[in-house]
């Protein structure tokens, strides 16, 4: 393999079907996978005209939703941004008995269908359970209530930050970091002043993913949540009720505005990432 | 890499031919036939496909099904095999219109089979069928915690401040809609504290009750099943909900409220379907199957009303009395209540938008 690679032109310049075959196929599955797909929601929202997009957004149901499902995406996002950063750390600076178990852990959430989770979180904090009926006689109500939607989102996006993190960290040289110790830095101090500006952008990218994933989110939501309008109907919840009493329209116009904001979302992460790219090779 | 860039063609034809190949491969498979007990005419098993929504599962799976299976052997000779669906009425009735080739149709309400009638798929009367294309009927009913502690005996009493109430939600369950239909309903008839034919009282009776709706599941059973892990007081339901649940040892007990509707579920044959699979003989039988004694006893067994007059007297003494027992037709039929009720300026949707975040 090695033998051969090198006597092969890197352009293709000699075979042309090669090379445009490999990107072509790649760019049509691409195409047929995502972007046709895409594009019909689109063109479903889009098809009666701008007004009745309009129209189906500005109700204050469906305005609600919007804005409920942002503020839970974003209070999930900043919570990931602050735990999976630290966890991220941990898992990577620290050796203690069962790090592996619980490096394998963090990706549990990406296997489990977050239909369970959902149910999960309601047998755990319901009323039956021990945690639950705890909760209820403290008047504090977690499930069917804007908590109980955080708690699933949680869950649901948890390794995004961890693994975005932690290839950094484990990439990072050490040697400033030892270097600091050696002087007398704390830990504190070496992580606020060398680990974090590494990992920060790498963060950053992680919380945005984990905020896209959650405008999302469905399965687990749907269960948990309550699903009452203008309280705890979050867009998703929205766009499948609008589907099952037949307003297509209006689910569509739904998901063009969550497909924007986690377009908008993702496209700000890859620029991001060039930015970064681009300030190490300068 | 990018010397190569003059030829793109080559590359951007290969989207468009991929798209097209993908297109005639799944134009082929159609063109299969879809069920292994197509003709010839005297073959001796056929494959039905049945599309039904979730409640019945029990009674078709582990009741109906076999039964028919028995009786249609020992008349023809013939095996039956079953290919079963179960979803959510309105997602069902949208997947036989997508395509799903149903046979036949088992759905918890009228529209979801006009539905599939209005594609074109459905090309008889499926309502001059006995007991006008109804299988199965139920009412709704107000499942209470064991020895009823709150005391919930009639609609009104849902309105109650502090009582925690669940239903379905009516957009994504099309079958929730028979709770708010009924509560709506008994109102204008004057059976829950409001003068007859007094829209804005019913109106105003259906917003204290949500009021009180903190969890709208997205199904019927999923609402119960919140409701069996202790959430709530009461629970809006169908009665062969509550009884299919003490069935299956869960304790709680039911309420009739004076004036409730009466749940009409339909069963209708998918005339293209069946031609296409050349099994109409069968499914026609199979429909026959589903308004007979046989069957009707065995919905009956599973906690349903029973359509046929017979039976319904044999079963009288073990389900309650009904005072005031109507149907969707009192309100006006489904179009006219889809609207009245579910439209975007309908009275429940106002409603939901004016309890807003105010509770």
């Amino acid at each position: 393999m090695s033998a051969a690679r090198p006597r092969r032109p890197v352009g293709g310049a000699g075979r042309p079907w090669g090379l445009w075959g490999l990107r072509g196929a790649v760019l049509a599955y691409l195409a047929l996978m995502i972007a046709v797909p895409l594009l019909a929601v689109f063109q479903r929202g889009f098809r009666d005209g701008l007004g009745a997009f309009w129209g189906e957004l500005s109700s204050p149901i469906a305005f609600d939703a919007l804005k409920l499902t942002v503020l839970v995406a974003a209070v999930t996002a900043g919570i990931n941004f602050v735990m999976g950063t630290l966890t991220a750390y941990v898992l990577a600076r620290y050796e203690f008995p069962g790090r592996r178990f619980l490096d394998g852990l963090v990706d549990m959430p990406f296997a489990i269908p977050t239909l369970v989770t959902g149910v999960m979180l309601v047998v755990l904090y319901g009323p039956s359970s021990v945690l639950g009926g705890w909760l209820e006689s403290r008047g504090v109500s977690v499930i069917f209530a804007k908590p109980g939607i955080v708690l699933a989102l949680l869950f649901v996006t948890y390794p995004f930050v961890i693994r975005a993190v932690q290839p950094v960290l484990l990439a990072a040289e050490r040697y400033e970091e030892e270097a600091a110790f050696t002087m007398g830095a704390s830990k504190w101090t070496v992580f606020r002043h060398i680990v974090l500006p590494t990992i920060l952008p790498a963060a950053a990218s992680g919380a945005l993913l984990s905020f896209a994933r959650a405008l999302g989110e469905f399965g687990s939501i749907v269960v948990v949540a309550g699903n009452i309008p203008r309280r705890t109907l979050t867009a998703p919840v929205h766009v499948f009720g609008e589907i099952e009493a037949h307003n297509e329209r209006g689910a569509s116009a739904m998901s063009v505005v969550l497909l924007a904001l986690s377009f908008g979302l993702l496209l700000l992460v890859d620029w991001r990432q060039r930015r970064k790219v681009q300030v190490l090779r300068g | 890499m990018r010397r190569d860039g003059s030829r793109g063609g080559a590359g951007f034809l290969a989207l468009p031919l991929s798209v097209l190949l993908a297109f005639t491969l799944s134009g082929c498979r159609k063109e299969e036939p879809a069920a292994p007990g197509a003709p010839p005419a005297a073959a001796r098993s056929a494959t039905l496909i049945l599309g039904g929504y979730t409640t019945p599962r029990e009674v078709y799976g582990k009741a109906i099904i076999p039964a028919f299976k028995k009786a249609w052997q020992e008349k023809t000779g013939q095996q039956v095999e079953f290919r079963e669906s179960y979803q959510g009425s309105g997602a069902q009735s949208r997947a036989i219109v997508g395509g799903f080739e149903a046979d036949v149709a088992a759905l918890s309400l009228e529209a979801d089979i006009d539905r599939i009638a209005e594609a074109g798929l459905i090309t008889h009367d499926w309502k001059a069928k006995p007991h006008g294309g109804m299988a199965s009927d139920s009412i709704v009913v107000l499942a209470v915690r064991p020895g009823n502690p709150k005391k919930v005996a009639d609609w009104p009493d849902l309105t109650r401040p502090g009582l925690n109430v669940l239903t379905p939600d009516p957009k994504t369950s099309g079958g929730a809609q028979w709770n708010v239909n009924a509560i709506y309903g008994a109102a204008l008839r004057g059976f829950a504290g409001a003068p007859k034919d007094d829209r804005a009282a019913a109106r105003e009776l259906l917003k204290k009750v949500f009021r009180n709706v903190s969890i709208m599941d997205k199904g019927a059973r999923e609402s119960m099943t919140t409701f069996e892990k202790g959430v709530g007081d009461v629970a809006i339901t169908y009665e062969n909900e509550v009884l299919i649940g003490k069935q299956a040892g869960q304790k709680y007990d039911y309420v009739v409220p004076r004036s409730t509707i009466l749940i009409e579920n339909p069963v209708a044959l998918v005339d293209k379907s069946v031609d296409k699979h050349g099994v109409r003989a069968v499914a026609e039988a199979f429909v026959e199957f589903l308004h007979g004694p046989e069957a009707q006893r065995i919905y009956a067994r599973y906690g349903l009303r029973s359509v046929d007059e017979e039976v319904a007297k044999e079963n009288v003494a073990q389900l309650p009395p009904v005072q005031d027992l109507w149907k969707i037709d009192d309100l006006g039929g489904w179009k006219k209540v889809s609207q009245e009720l579910y439209g975007k300026d309908g009275v429940f949707t106002q409603i939901m938008t004016e309890l807003g975040s105010k509770r």
